[in-house]
């Protein structure tokens, strides 16, 4: 106990103070890793989504087999099959890009999912209303359609986006240079682990707030946040209000 | 490939451990808030906002790297589960929480006018019938910890991906062992999908 | 018989802001007396039933269930004494409250229904809760279904399930929430003569109720409320045909205007079949 105590009195700020540079250059290459893979990942969604929602089951097939191993394989274990496989396939290339190509192809199959799930919540009659006044398909889906899934999937891609930030730390083992991998350099350092990981977790924790922030006022403005406005009872409040929205 | 069966049963008991720590402490999490004591609250917010917004593999460190700093020195595995449980219970609390509503608050008002207490409140109509309404949540969940046990690879817990490596390490053919990793999460995975949509479609047929 | 009243509000005040929903309010019910309570919709009837159970605490005065006080107690040397919320949940088992929309708890069969509160809140064994809940349901006329869930059950099984649950405590009084307006109108008729056959077992019961067939021919008192007061109190015949009060007078003519047959004394039943 005793020794805790000096230890936490002993936490040298200096470690952090020396090494920022470092820790700034990671941050933005967690952030640009982060915007290839939105970009990146939106496109391979958007056209996922589409295939997929074609009624021709073999490109079904593997879309669906595509999104199992994306949701089946935990991240770390698919940058290492990137990493691995792509040699003995005759690519030679940095773990940068094998790093940013396996974050895409994950991201993809998250968004593709909320794509999809959201032009499945309109109406049948959307689609049907639109095909049957004359639209050809790509008129109906942009006019139509597209206009009508933005509002609904903001919230999750923006929750989906962080999680990307979060996943992209993973890269840090196969030596990519973002956030994380600069953190475990100054650890090696300095041996100084707490104050390190406590720095990167503020930092990713800024970065997290600020998307929610956005998310949080994208929401206010256009009002799509839901949820139960109806008074309840106090005594049931008691116990199913949580946040004590209900209120009288 | 056998040594690596063997190491997926690692990765399972691990997520066992920390699904059970996770949906205890998640449950505890929300009953906590449900009290409303304002800083009580706040910890709680602050907590689920940090473990929410920070990466998991980040916390790992924390457990293992961070903890001993602070005089605390834990195993590989043991820092591992409860990283990994304190990860999910937010995750769970968040679930849990977000299905409160969906309880008509009479059903309270009816336990409450026969003179039950809190206590039995809680176990005996809200619980219950939260777990039954978020289990398809909550095993999707589960799958999340699954996969989160492969980060334990990179704090020395011998489990699939630390396996896979050190024979790749060996053999100088570092792909195929990945490959059979791969599979055997895949695996994991599959039942526990297939277990969620069997939940989902008997819950489907009791609703009616 | 036990003697007193079964249950007594002295002076009730319930503020929703600035309105009064219970406006100092006094009742006291006797043993075995069966009362209806009508008025119009908005009237403070659902309010006072909430208020007496304390699921919406009033804001003053007192509430006494077989003798002993619900929330706040009044003591001899005029000192109001607030009672511990264990003690509130005690002597709310001392009410059973029928809720208008019975509020049955779907994830537990009916039997589970009618015995948690039994065994938890009582103490009472398992076996002797199970007794006591199969003695009920068969009284009631359904005795088969005591292991089906609530989801299964039509809604003239559910009614007699949450009375069930409720009488499964003992309670001193029973009260009813319009306890037919949730109803099919072909279950209407059927649930009346159930509350007839507990009024005439010597149930204690307080009913709020649109049907004015019930209030004339169950119960042995009718109380008018309106804004939170009773303005009229009395023989159900008495209070139907004979009251001064200009707003009870212009209630009745209205729901009477709708119920030729119930003037002219032709049993309203009928009216549902």
């Amino acid at each position: 106990m005793h020794r805790s105590v000096v230890k936490i009195m002993a936490l040298d700020p200096t470690v952090i103070l020396n090494y920022w540079p470092l820790l700034v250059d990671g941050a933005v290459l967690t952030l640009r890793l982060a915007a290839i893979a939105f970009v990146g990942g939106m496109l391979i969604g958007a056209i996922c989504a589409t295939l997929s929602l074609l009624n021709y089951w073999p490109v079904r097939m593997v879309i669906l087999v595509y999104l199992a191993l994306m949701r089946g394989i935990p991240f770390i274990v698919i940058v290492f099959l990137i990493h691995f496989g792509l040699p003995s396939f005759g690519i030679r290339t940095q773990a940068l890009v094998t790093g940013t190509v396996a974050l895409t192809l994950y991201a993809g199959a998250y968004y593709a999912e909320i794509i999809r799930a959201a032009v499945l919540a309109l109406p049948r009659g959307q689609w049907e209303s639109a095909r049957v006044i004359g639209m050809p398909p790509i008129a109906a889906a942009r006019h139509v359609i597209i206009p009508q899934i933005i509002s609904p999937s903001v919230p999750p891609i923006v929750n989906c986006t962080m999680t990307m930030i979060k996943e992209s730390s993973i890269l840090s083992a196969i030596t990519v240079a973002e956030l994380t991998y600069q953190g475990l350099v100054i650890q090696g350092n300095t041996f100084a682990p707490f104050e390190v990981f406590i720095s990167l977790a503020l930092i990713y924790w800024a970065i997290t707030i600020a998307f929610s922030l956005l998310a949080w006022a994208y929401e206010r403005r256009f009002g799509t946040a839901s949820g139960r406005t109806s008074r309840m009872s106090p005594i049931a409040a008691r116990y199913l209000d949580i946040d004590g929205k209900s209120g009288r | 490939m056998p040594r690596l069966m063997d190491a997926i049963s690692v990765n399972f008991r691990i997520a066992f451990a920390s699904i059970l720590l996770a949906v205890l402490g998640g449950t505890l999490l929300t009953i906590l808030r449900s009290f409303k004591i304002r800083a009580l609250n706040v910890v709680i917010i602050v907590l689920i906002s940090f473990i929410r917004g920070t990466p998991l593999l980040i916390q790992i460190f924390l457990f293992y790297y961070g903890l001993p700093a602070l005089g605390l020195r834990l195993s590989p595995e043991v820092a591992g589960i409860l990283a990994l449980s304190l990860n999910s219970a937010v995750f769970v609390s968040e679930i849990l929480r977000g299905s409160l509503p969906s309880i008509e608050d009479g059903q309270i008002e009816a336990a409450t006018a026969l003179g039950l207490s809190a206590g039995v409140i809680w176990g005996k109509i809200v619980l219950p019938q939260l777990f039954r309404k978020t289990l398809p949540m909550l095993i999707n969940e589960s799958t999340v910890v699954v996969k989160g046990t492969a980060l334990l690879a990179v704090i020395t817990v011998v489990e699939t991906l630390r396996v896979a490596q050190q024979i790749g390490a060996s053999t100088f053919r570092p792909f195929e062992p990945i490959i059979g990793a791969a599979i055997l999460f895949l695996g994991l995975y599959v039942i526990l999908t297939a277990l969620g949509w069997a939940v989902e479609r008997r819950h489907a047929q009791e609703r009616r | 018989m036990k003697t007193g009243p079964a249950l007594r509000a002295t002076r009730l005040i319930r503020r929703f802001g600035e309105l009064k929903a219970i406006d100092e309010l006094y009742l006291e019910i006797p043993y075995g007396q069966v009362v209806s309570l009508v008025g119009p919709s908005g009237c403070g009837k659902s309010t006072l039933l909430r208020c007496l159970t304390h699921l919406d605490p009033p804001d003053e005065g007192f509430i006494e269930v077989g003798g002993e006080s619900l929330g706040r107690a009044l003591l001899p040397n005029g000192i109001v004494k607030h009672n511990s919320r264990r003690h509130t949940d005690r002597v709310r088992r001392k009410i059973g409250l029928v809720f208008q929309s019975l509020n049955l708890w779907p994830h537990l069969s009916v039997m589970d229904n009618i015995c948690t509160a039994q065994c938890i809140a009582l103490g009472r064994s398992r076996d002797a809760a199970r007794a006591h809940a199969l003695e009920l349901l068969d009284r009631l006329r359904i005795g088969a279904i005591a292991d089906a869930y609530p989801g299964q059950i039509s809604g003239g099984q559910q009614q007699r399930v949450a009375i069930a649950r409720a009488m499964a405590m003992n309670p001193e009084i029973l009260l009813f929430d319009e306890p037919t307006s949730a109803l099919d109108p072909e279950l209407v008729g059927e649930v009346l003569r159930l509350l007839k056959e507990l009024a005439s077992s010597g149930m204690t019961m307080l009913v709020v109720t649109h049907e004015l067939a019930f209030a004339r021919d169950v119960a042995d008192r009718l109380l008018f409320m309106d804004r939170g007061i009773i303005l009229a109190d009395g023989a159900p015949q008495d209070v139907i045909t004979q009251t001064a009060d200009r707003r009870v007078r212009d209630f009745f003519d209205k729901v009477t205007a709708f119920h030729p047959k119930f003037m002219a004394g032709t049993k309203p039943k009928e009216e549902h079949s």
